[in-house]
């Protein structure tokens, strides 16, 4: 359990989260959604690090992880995929998913074993291994983001809007690739604009606004939600969208949400 | 609180234009009043003239953001011009001032125009090389700049009685007339135009301001006030030599009082100048000599950067500022405000005969023909065939990585096409630079927003230039047809009443409408859309639908990136479907959603024409209408 | 014929010093996008420091880079850690007005305690020559060359071949991205800081060596440095070198067929001429910079 309590963060200019408390339970996928601005990437940021909380505790399983820092907190086995771009742009293809073992670079041999896996799992990191990264597309870095995560095998996976600049066909591999890693265990912790894909790729949903939680539910109840669907659905009640139009085509056996 | 605020605080209030103008009759009356001070009308006419230089500093490395850290060098060719032309001809230097800033104009035009056409650093590094240079330079032509033996000025002419009195009104006077010049420059599109520059480069070369021009032309103004003081300087020194001319430390004391004051501001240059050389002097006297203040101006400028990076009166202004803000509160508003009624308007009266003729006309606005791009071994794009007819809204779809966003980098010119051609409204445009581009009538947005954030809205709105012309760069930034346009514009995508706000403090949904209301201010005949829907919520994505369409109705044609298929299916005709850098399929929407081509590079096996629609949708009444 | 060879041969061996002294410079403009603005001024801070305890104790200078060499390693990290990581995060104007403010400092500082004079550390080789196929080679510029392709050739090992240097060009690239997987930007920063200052050791006592210097000498060099990685491309290594050996040739080509005096010059006058038409310079890479997302 990855639980937030009464946590104030903010860049300088006032606080951006203003006391949320925010429990992300083991095993589930757990998708934060509201409005521009009401602080859903903030909340990825202060858990990976990347941003220390004014007030405020984090906690993995009862460890504490608001004052690790980011390589501390990668330890805990808790990464992000970022919103903008994260790659070095003029190292190759595999020198980035290499880096994305820099915590475990003593042990040689796990780390080409889970190249390989991830190799495997994510196509592009074979078929473009020497180019450099600075010449994919927004969609393949994406793929290459996701893959150097996947790297260490993080217990607790952070996504920072991952259909951002993602035609279809990335959409369904990003998803599964999310899906996978979940059905292997990994607790994944996701945050995006696109409600109705973003709810319907989660087991639970949390409404954030103005730095607070304002909803917390299973998934697809939040669909159903009047109030959602009048905010962030485009005003029309979703009475007949969640289960019966998921957004992104499905395998059969992972229809779990409806 | 903005730059350009804190500017206008500083300037137009009345206390603001109050002391100034006070100080100055001060220092018009001191020597009348006070006429045997000598010594401390010395020091006050050498704060005159680092004021003055560092005023002149600002426009460049200020306003425009180019760091020139050899400045000094247009006060050697001030100096060394009206000192060799007064030797030669035995007249008084004073003759030749306009000579000194035109020399330093011509220098400052030459170098620029190689330095400036890049980006970069390559700049700040060029200037201390010039300076170095110059001084190798008039050594070496020793027959004509005496070498290091140095050029002996004629001497004043009038009655010693008067001391240095007239020095420090011409410097006085010099240094009025060149706060006057910076803040008018500040105030006219081209002072817009180079704050932009300063923010985002690229951006402002794609909203039509030649940024090359601006450039050069921001360095030239700041040398010629310099290389004019210069002509005074040599008259005031009565002897020249390469090393003194030259000076590094003059150089370091203009950057020094500039940042000190606070840079990108008009005041805090002239404020800087003076308390860099009553500190020099006192440091000089108490000190311990030169020796020393080399180290104490070192060591200044550390703790300026380190701890008053912005200046002595951006901190001021910002205390003040924070004072007066304190009772306010943030506004979180995404859905408010553009959700309201939204004001109709004429937008481009450049495409009315469009308008006419509601849909489409046959004509081709946009042809691309065979072009290519490759970046390394990829080849990005790859002989892209495209056209996009007036009046059309083109769709432009394809899998990551097919090129979408590289083609619009060509078309718009942000990056230069490897082969093939371009042409926009009958005019061959891929070997134009970005701005000439715009000026034709082509705008677009991008996939993140880039706005210039400290800027507020109405600011960015009006900054967008749509011709070239050079008595443009001189109006006013803001005047009142412009700004009355551009609250229209506004007005129009519903966001009228955040004009004053900072842009950056919007939201992003937000910023993506203002950036579409700047587009509009350059009056396009074409807009290129990059992922107008991308990254905002469906009410927002369906006031951004109805604000195309109205475009549309009005002429304006567009070719629109989009993931969002139902989107893209429901609003766009043609659509064109790019793989692998090539087009794979154009026609209307029915069509495409068919060809097998299309649904196997880009939509995926699992997508079939009779399913429900996949994908981010808009609202399920959408979805009827583009069921069969 | 032989004059010409003789002019190249030297031409090479001042080039490959000159890579040195730009080395440092280059690797932390690729790393933490700073000019350095400093870095002339350290190079005169290693010579003077060689020089003096050269004349105290009579310790072959070339040879005291051994000991400059961590000492200006400990230097630059108190550089980076004291002063140059309290702007992080500003716009790269600043970090050139501080380093320029310390250049200046520093300059200061060898004003006030050694005095405004020229020196140069002349021990018994420095006149001497080898003679091959009737060319004559400095000694003094040999060994130069010498250290300078040993700490080239070190720094490319570390950069291209271990976790350190990997996480370096990682920092460089996107601080953040390196955040992400556990590298701590703020210690890659001082350590690459650290590195390049490390290299003015060398750098400053075959300077000590070559050429005459006084406090103000370090206008001088870095405008030579900084010309060298304009012209090479900024940030790259390989830039740096042939930036280094272009700058090298010019200069001895112009002293043999033209005159000493315009040598400078000409250098100058090669960068305008390549910015005037390759304005990233040699070798600036360009990289797609159109995918923001």
């Amino acid at each position: 359990m990855l639980t937030l309590s009464g946590i104030f963060a903010g860049y300088g200019g006032g606080d951006v989260l203003q006391g949320l408390d925010l429990e992300v339970p083991t095993g589930a996928i757990t998708c934060i959604v509201g409005p521009n601005g009401a602080g859903k990437s903030t909340v990825l940021r202060v858990v990976s690090g990347l941003l220390r909380p004014r007030l405020g505790t984090i906690e993995l399983d009862g460890t504490r992880l608001d004052r690790l820092g980011c390589a501390g907190v990668l330890g805990k086995g808790v990464a992000q995929v970022p919103q903008s771009q994260a790659l070095f742009p003029q190292m190759s293809i595999r020198e980035n998913v290499l880096l994305g073992g820099f915590t475990l670079r003593r042990d040689k041999r796990l780390l080409n074993q889970r190249f390989e896996r991830v190799a495997d799992l994510i196509p592009i990191v074979r078929e473009r291994s020497h180019d450099k990264a600075g010449n994919l597309s927004g969609g393949q870095r994406r793929m290459v983001e996701i893959a150097r995560c996947l790297m260490v095998e993080p217990t607790v996976l952070l996504l920072d809007e991952p259909s951002l600049g993602l035609d279809p066909m990335s959409l369904t591999g990003v998803s599964q690739l999310v899906r996978d890693a979940n059905a292997a265990g990994t607790t994944v912790l996701l945050v995006e604009q696109n409600v109705r894909l973003g709810l319907s790729m989660a087991t639970h949903g949390v409404v954030l606004e103005g730095g607070r939680v304002r909803l917390e539910a299973p998934a697809h109840e939040l669909m159903a939600n009047p109030e959602v669907a009048e905010l962030y659905l485009g005003g029309a009640p979703a009475t007949h969208g969640a289960g019966a139009h998921p957004t992104v085509p499905q395998p059969v056996d992972s229809g779990t949400v409806g | 609180m903005t730059t350009l605020g804190r500017i206008r605080a500083l300037t137009s209030g009345r206390s603001g234009r109050l002391v100034p103008l006070l100080l100055f009759v001060v220092l018009v009356g001191y020597p009348v009043v006070f006429p045997f001070a000598i010594y401390e009308q010395g020091v006050l006419l050498l704060a005159f003239l680092l004021a003055l230089m560092a005023v002149s500093w600002n426009i460049v490395s200020g306003f425009a953001g180019y760091v020139s850290l050899g400045h000094s060098v247009f006060l050697g060719l001030g100096a060394y011009t009206g000192g060799l032309l007064a030797e030669h001809f035995q007249v008084n230097p004073l003759w030749f001032m306009p000579v000194g800033g035109l020399v330093a104009f011509v220098a400052a035009t030459l170098v620029g125009m190689v330095v400036l056409r890049a980006r970069g650093h390559a700049f700040v590094i060029i200037t201390i090389a010039l300076l170095l240079a110059m001084q190798v330079l008039v050594n070496n032509f020793s027959q004509v700049t005496h070498g290091s033996n140095g050029v002996n000025v004629p001497l004043p002419t009038w009655s010693s009685d008067y001391q240095n009195m007239p020095f420090y009104y011409m410097f006085l006077a010099l240094l009025a007339a060149t706060v006057g010049f910076a803040a008018w420059v500040r105030r006219t599109k081209f002072g817009t135009g180079l704050l932009a520059i300063r923010e985002d480069e690229d951006k402002a070369a794609a909203i039509g301001v030649n940024t090359t021009r601006y450039k050069v032309l921001a360095y030239a103004a700041s040398a010629v006030p310099i290389g004019v003081a210069g002509v005074v300087y040599a008259y005031f020194l009565s002897f020249l030599n390469p090393i003194g001319a030259f000076s590094l430390l003059t150089s370091v004391t203009i950057v020094l009082s500039a940042l000190l004051g606070g840079r990108g501001t008009l005041w805090g240059p002239v404020l800087g100048g003076f308390v860099v050389t009553i500190v020099t002097e006192v440091a000089n006297v108490y000190g311990g000599g030169t020796d020393s203040r080399l180290l104490v101006l070192g060591l200044a400028l550390v703790l300026v950067v380190l701890f008053l990076p912005r200046g002595v009166l951006p901190a001021i202004s910002a205390r003040l500022a924070r004072r007066r803000a304190a009772a306010q509160t943030v506004e979180y508003t995404d859905q408010a405000g553009v959700a309201s009624a939204r004001t109709p308007i004429v937008v481009s009266p450049r495409s009315a005969p469009a308008a006419q003729t509601p849909g489409r006309t046959a004509a081709p606005l946009l042809e691309i023909r065979g072009a290519a791009r490759s970046f390394g071994g990829l080849r990005a794009v790859d002989g892209v065939d495209l056209t996009v007819e007036a009046g059309s809204i083109t769709a432009l779809i394809g899998p990551n990585g097919s090129g979408k966003t590289t083609l619009f980098n060509l078309v718009t010119g942000a990056m230069s096409l490897g082969s093939g051609e371009i042409w926009f409204d009958g005019t061959r445009i891929d070997q134009l630079p970005p701005w000439e581009r715009a000026h034709l009538g082509l705008g677009r947005t991008f996939q993140i927003t880039r706005l210039f954030k400290s800027m507020t809205v109405l600011e960015n709105v009006v900054a967008p230039l749509p011709t070239a012309g050079w008595g443009l760069m001189a109006k006013d930034a803001v005047s009142g047809h412009e700004a009355e346009r551009a609250r229209e514009l506004l007005d129009f995508v519903g966001l009228g009443r955040f004009g004053a706000q900072q842009a950056g403090s919007l939201s992003y949904g937000q910023q993506k409408l203002v950036e579409l209301a700047q587009v509009l201010m350059l009056e396009p005949k074409m807009i290129l859309l990059d992922e107008p829907a991308g990254g905002i919520n469906p009410t927002l994505i369906n006031r951004m639908v109805e604000i195309i369409r109205d475009l549309n109705r009005q002429g304006i044609a567009f070719l629109v990136v989009e993931h969002n298929i139902p989107l893209v299916l429901d609003l766009c005709d043609p659509v064109a479907v790019l793989s692998r850098g090539q087009v794979i399929a154009q026609g209307p929407p029915s069509i495409v959603r068919a060809d097998p081509a299309v649904l196997e590079a880009y939509l995926g096996p699992e997508w079939l024409p009779a399913d429900p629609v996949p994908g981010p949708v808009l609202k399920p009444a959408d979805l009827s209408v583009k069921g069969g | 014929m032989t004059q010409l060879v003789q002019a190249l041969v030297l031409g090479l061996l001042i080039g490959g010093v000159y890579a040195l002294m730009a080395s440092g410079l280059t690797l932390i403009f690729g790393v933490m996008n700073i000019i350095n603005v400093a870095h002339g001024a350290l190079l005169i801070l290693v010579a003077f420091l060689t020089w003096k305890t050269w004349s105290v104790t009579g310790i072959d200078p070339i040879l005291l880079a051994v000991v400059m060499t961590p000492l200006m390693f400990g230097v630059g990290w108190l550089l980076y850690k004291g002063v140059l990581s309290r702007i992080s995060g500003s716009s790269p104007g600043m970090s050139v007005l501080l380093t320029f403010g310390i250049a200046i400092t520093i300059e200061g500082i060898l004003n006030v305690t050694a005095g405004n004079k020229f020196r140069s550390a002349t021990p018994s080789y420095f006149s001497q020559s080898f003679r091959i196929l009737g060319i004559s080679l400095p000694k003094a510029q040999v060994y130069g060359c010498i250290a300078a392709v040993l700490v080239l050739g070190l720094l490319y090992v570390v950069l291209a071949k271990t976790w350190t240097g990997r996480a370096i060009r990682a920092t460089a690239q996107n601080p953040s991205g390196a955040a992400l997987i556990g590298i701590q930007a703020s210690g890659v920063a001082a350590l690459a800081f650290a590195i390049g200052t490390a290299t003015t050791g060398v750098g400053g006592s075959v300077l000590s060596v070559l050429y005459p210097f006084f406090p103000a000498s370090h206008y001088d060099w870095i405008s030579r440095l900084l010309g060298i990685i304009v012209l090479g491309g900024m940030g790259s290594l390989a830039g740096a070198l042939v930036g280094a050996i272009v700058l090298g040739l010019a200069e001895t080509l112009t002293a043999t067929y033209v005159s000493l005096q315009w040598s400078t010059l000409i250098f100058y006058a090669v960068i305008m001429i390549v910015l005037l038409f390759r304005p990233q310079g040699l070798f600036g890479s360009r990289l797609r910079q159109d995918v923001m997302a």
